[in-house]
């Protein structure tokens, strides 16, 4: 990060003001004044972002400004998630790759180009998305992700993994949470797209006029938690700065996980749950078990498909008219295929909650987004399993010591996760695929 | 073709018609960069863009089409290279130039499959609406403000139009309230930027369009004190360049005036009352005040370092004025400065003025950043919000182009707990909208003896109510009766109805132009009546209206907006709905009904409503 910051300061204002600032020319007092200088935002680079500090404030943007950012995986989705990273303003971002630029990328991966089919696609896309922002480093690692221990996910704030089948994506989780990194998960099929996210423990803070219910410390859902509230004058007001604390479940845990308590409990909230939750989990079984993606045109695959995604329906205690057979079809039409305006909105969306989970800002997604795009459907599900010792699903209560409560009120929340065990196996034995549940749907 | 390969597949045999598709994107900024991402991508087959806008820093954070080289240079045309990049197959035409243009006309909407509105101001949205009702073309309609996003799929007939919901107008301000009792930081700076900036380097205050003169007659007296007080002022002006006018300037404004305000003791007795400033003594604070914080605009700046910035950026206004003089030609109008938000020196004027004002009436100051969005009305934008919104449109176009009007819904982008996208089914149009309505009726009359005149002064004005300086009267065979073309001069008027092609069985389109209260536009369904003298002796007209006119709607206003619209409800506002505050913690109001009721009750207090140039739409309950 520290090089690209210093080649910003060869040109514009920022060196003007170096000169001014600097009386010999030291090399070593150069470099020193010089990250001072990257510290702070220069007025060119406010002047830049002047639309988006209105909305987040200058210290949202400084902690944006030195986040570093692992990305694995850039076709469509990865790109439009790359793209809006780097127009924020992020530090830096990482993209890692190993795959080459094939010709179905040129459809959706638009920052690659028929001459660039057969390079590595890391390299190849990294060459345009630094030209959006000469002011983010944007580095390239064409290895594999599954060869990387939780070391290499250290030195990076955040981590987005897209478009990979569910043992990847639990792979790089654990690896996540071994060094206590937030982790993102996303994948797109046609007009079908999912965003899945384990912040471990993440801290928020909340700033508002003071209503007739002042904040207390709470617990105020299943996951979230009022762990911190000061108040102050401000202008004749009375302003309360409210710290909250969201606490999740990795994806293994999540992806078993029933619904919350309270859709199960109403009739109407479970009959409108989306049936694409049932099928993206088959979908996960359906690549673990065969090794690949359900064929367009195969009867046998489809066959197997359907029941795997009539049971999740079961295992989510959903009403089985919930699954039709339009769109079964519909679902299984867009498997694999990659389209702009479905990477557009869910990677938009996920980039969204990036920048504000950096900024310390806005409630983030608990946990699970499931985007229809045919139908302009957008649910969050937070589907959570906490384990306690005894292996026992529960809610974890909050409790705080004066310590923490202190730093929470500086903004310096930290929280130790609370829980970094990950089972790897399927929750019961209740997956495999039971064939006289098989409904049968024609596919044209 | 593998570049095709996935669109085949997710959009099957639309995706033919996708290729063929001729289409208009207006607007190539924040929204409209992603949108001709998207579209190019999608394999779009003619796309046209049209932006009279330049490229400027602060767009490059979200328009990615654009880099710091393209600054200055036409949004449209370097939209264009950037977007054709992504696919060989689609071509772009690019139009650096105004939607509202005369080249643009009806026919030319009426080539497009499909509009879509790119755009950030009510005016070219409005004329955007109308041009596409008047073509028959749908159009997706889309905003953005900060964290929320929506869009209105439009189509003539079938759904509401743009302005069939009432829309917040510009915000303006009683004179008396910028002028003399100013109680918040907007009124400061519209004082600083609309009265004092104007008076000493513009034109004169009575242009402004924030200022609201209606209730002058009731403050007559105040009124003729505060002309006084300007035209003072103008005796300063032509002092500008001599050592004392900073001086001079600052006397009047903060020492004279505010003492004559404190005067009148009536003003302040339920109010606090201002305290004047005193030159001499903030002059010497200043001599302190170090530069370096000056060029700090999140910073409060105290009085001194207010008045540094004052004095200093006064100096600088004048020799400009001074070198426009000299460098001018005589004879010409004297040249004057404008503000403009991005022009430091006339920034720095305003804010340093409206804090300098602020103190002496105990209102809180502004740092100079929040000034700038305030006087400039600048809206919060970021890339995340146009990309969803963008992304949105063109989900909602297939639905539209396969003519599947039941799956295209109004969609909103949402920070709740539980969902990221909102919905509604779109609403059919509404009877009584002054632009998109028409209501429709049966008119029998004798199509070979009434002339046109008869048609226009007895149907149109008497019985129905049109006024006759602003109908029109049109039919398959063209327009027979506008506005545009006097009474006396309109040669058809003297013809007969079966003349003019307006026989039985056939249609006439009566548009009125006028406002609000006048009759919705109307189709007639003619019938030919046969002249029978003893029918006519019967009844005391020669024509009958099936069914009766009570059951043609009039026009209410589409212009002013309601007090009950920022409901809950989320209505069909447009404008309203992208700025209804969405606070940070609508998580827990989901949660929690008894906060949520006393949060909705005190959105009406926010002070953001920003939308267009020029003009400050604020809140000031």
């Amino acid at each position: 990060m520290s090089t690209n910051d210093i080649n910003m300061l060869s040109n514009g204002d920022t060196m003007d003001q170096l000169n001014g600032a600097l009386d010999t020319h030291d090399a070593a007092a150069e470099t020193v004044a010089a990250i001072a200088q990257a510290q702070a935002m220069s007025a060119d680079e406010i002047a830049l972002y002047d639309r988006q500090i209105r909305l987040w404030g200058v210290q949202a943007q400084e902690r944006m400004r030195s986040a570093n950012i692992l990305l694995i995986s850039v076709k469509a989705l990865g790109t439009e998630i790359a793209k809006n990273l780097i127009l924020n303003g992020i530090g830096s971002l990482t993209i890692v790759d190993s795959e080459q630029v094939t010709e179905d990328d040129l459809g959706a991966q638009y920052f690659v180009r028929e001459e660039d089919v057969g390079r590595n696609r890391a390299e190849a896309a990294s060459e345009r998305l630094q030209e959006l922002n000469p002011r983010v480093a944007v580095r390239t690692d064409s290895s594999n992700i599954l060869t990387k221990d939780q070391t290499y996910y250290a030195p990076f704030q955040l981590v987005i993994a897209c478009d990979q089948n569910l043992e990847t994506m639990a792979t790089i989780n654990a690896a996540c949470r071994l060094a206590n990194r937030p982790f993102y998960a996303s994948g797109i099929h046609g007009f079908y797209g999912f965003i899945f996210a384990d912040l471990i423990v993440h801290d928020y803070i909340i700033e508002r006029e003071t209503s007739n219910m002042p904040a207390t410390i709470k617990q105020e859902t299943a996951t979230r938690s009022i762990v911190g509230v000061t108040t102050k004058k401000q202008n004749g007001k009375n302003i309360e700065t409210v710290t909250k604390r969201e606490i999740y479940s990795p994806l293994l845990l999540a992806n078993t996980s029933p619904l919350p308590d309270d859709i199960i409990r109403n009739r109407r909230k479970m009959r409108s749950v989306t049936p694409l939750l049932p099928c993206m989990r088959a979908l996960w079984d359906f690549e673990r078990d065969v090794h690949r993606l359900p064929a367009q045109n195969s009867k046998e695959d489809l066959t197997v498909f359907t029941g795997m995604a009539t049971n999740k329906l079961k295992e989510l205690q959903m009403p089985i008219e919930s699954l039709t057979a339009e769109f079964l079809r519909s679902f299984l039409h867009n498997i694999g295929s990659e389209i702009v305006p479905t990477a557009a909105f869910v990677g938009g969306r996920l980039a969204e909650d990036v920048i504000n989970v950096l900024g310390k800002r806005e409630q983030p997604i608990q946990n699970f987004v499931m985007f229809d795009g045919e139908n302009f459907d957008g649910p969050i599900y937070p589907l959570q399993t906490f384990l306690q010792p005894n292996g026992l699903g529960s809610v974890p209560q909050v409790q705080l010591t004066g310590l923490e409560e202190v730093q929470m009120q500086n903004g310096h929340a930290n929280g130790l996760p609370i829980n970094n065990a990950i089972s790897s196996a399927p929750a019961d034995g209740q997956n495999s695929i039971q064939g006289g549940d098989v409904e049968t749907i024609a596919i044209e | 073709m593998p570049r095709e390969r996935f669109l085949k597949q997710s959009l099957g045999a639309q995706f033919a018609n996708i290729k063929n598709a001729r289409i208009l994107v207006v607007g190539a900024g924040g929204i409209g960069c992603e949108l001709l991402k998207n579209l190019v991508c999608t394999g779009f087959g003619e796309i046209h863009v049209v932006d009279l806008d330049t490229i400027d820093l602060s767009n490059l954070n979200r328009q990615f089409l654009f880099r710091h080289a393209h600054i200055k240079k036409s949004k449209a045309l370097v939209a264009r290279e950037a977007a054709s990049k992504f696919n060989p197959n689609v071509k772009i035409e690019a139009h650096h130039a105004n939607i509202k243009d005369p080249q643009f006309n009806v026919d030319w909407f009426r080539s497009f499959v499909i509009v879509f509105n790119a755009l950030d101001n009510l005016d070219a949205r409005r004329h955007v609406n109308r041009m596409c009702l008047a073509a028959d073309v749908p159009l997706i309609e889309s905003g953005t403000t900060g964290f929320n996003g929506q869009v209105q799929p439009i189509r003539k007939r079938l759904t509401e139009c743009y302005d069939c919901a009432p829309k917040e107008t510009p915000k303006s301000f009683p004179v008396c309230t910028i002028r003399s009792t100013p109680s918040q930081p907007i009124h400061c700076i519209v004082w600083a930027k609309s009265y004092l900036f104007n008076e000493l380097f513009g034109i004169s205050e009575d242009q402004a369009s924030d200022l609201d003169h209606t209730s002058d007659e009731n403050n007559k007296e105040e009124i003729a004190e505060l002309k006084k007080e300007a035209a003072a002022l103008k005796e300063i002006r032509a002092s500008m360049g001599s050592t004392e006018f900073p001086q001079k300037v600052f006397d009047k404004v903060f020492t004279q005036d505010i003492k004559r305000l404190l005067g009148m003791e009536d003003m302040w007795k339920m109010r606090k009352p201002p305290t004047a400033l005193d030159f001499e003594t903030v002059n010497a604070e200043a001599a302190n005040v170090d530069r370096q914080t000056l060029a700090d605009d999140q910073k409060d700046w105290s009085l001194a370092e207010n008045f540094a910035v004052f004095a200093d950026s006064l100096i600088r206004l004048s020799d400009r004025l001074d070198k426009l003089r000299a460098a001018q030609e005589t004879g010409n109008a004297p040249p004057i400065l404008t503000f403009d938000k991005d022009d430091r020196d006339t920034l720095d004027f305003v804010a340093a003025a409206a804090n300098l004002r602020s103190i002496t009436f105990g209102i809180e100051t502004k740092s100079e950043f929040d000034i700038k969005q305030m006087a400039g009305n600048i809206i919060p934008a970021i890339a995340t919000t146009n990309a969803t919104t963008a992304a949105l449109c063109v989900l909602q176009a297939f639905k539209i182009m396969r003519g599947d009007w039941a799956k295209a819904k109004m969609v909103f982008l949402t920070k709740s707990t539980e969902r990221v996208i909102n919905k509604e089914s779109l609403r059919p149009p509404r009877p009584d909208c002054g632009v998109c309505a028409t209501a429709y009726a049966r008119l029998v009359i004798n199509t070979e003896k009434t002339t046109l005149e008869s048609f226009v002064k007895d149907v149109l004005v008497k019985k129905l109510g049109y006024n006759q300086d602003e109908v029109e009267v049109s039919n398959n065979a063209g327009v027979w009766y506008d506005p545009d073309m006097a009474m006396d001069d309109n040669d058809n008027l003297e013809k007969t109805l079966s003349e003019i092609n307006i026989v039985n069985d056939s249609t006439v389109i009566i548009r009125g132009e006028g406002d609000e209260g006048e009759r919705v536009n109307l189709e007639l369904s003619i019938s030919n009546m046969e002249l029978d003298p003893s029918a006519a002796a019967a009844t005391s007209e020669s024509f009958t209206l099936v069914p009766d006119l009570q059951t043609i709607p009039k026009k209410t206003p589409a212009v002013t907006a309601t007090t009950t619209d920022s409901a809950p409800s989320n209505g069909h506002n447009l404008p309203t709905r992208t700025t209804a505050k969405r606070s940070a913690d609508e998580a827990e109001l989901d949660n929690d009904q008894t906060a949520k009721r006393g949060k909705v009750a005190e959105e009406k207090k926010d002070v953001t409503v920003v939308e267009d140039d020029g003009a400050i739409m604020i809140d000031d309950d």
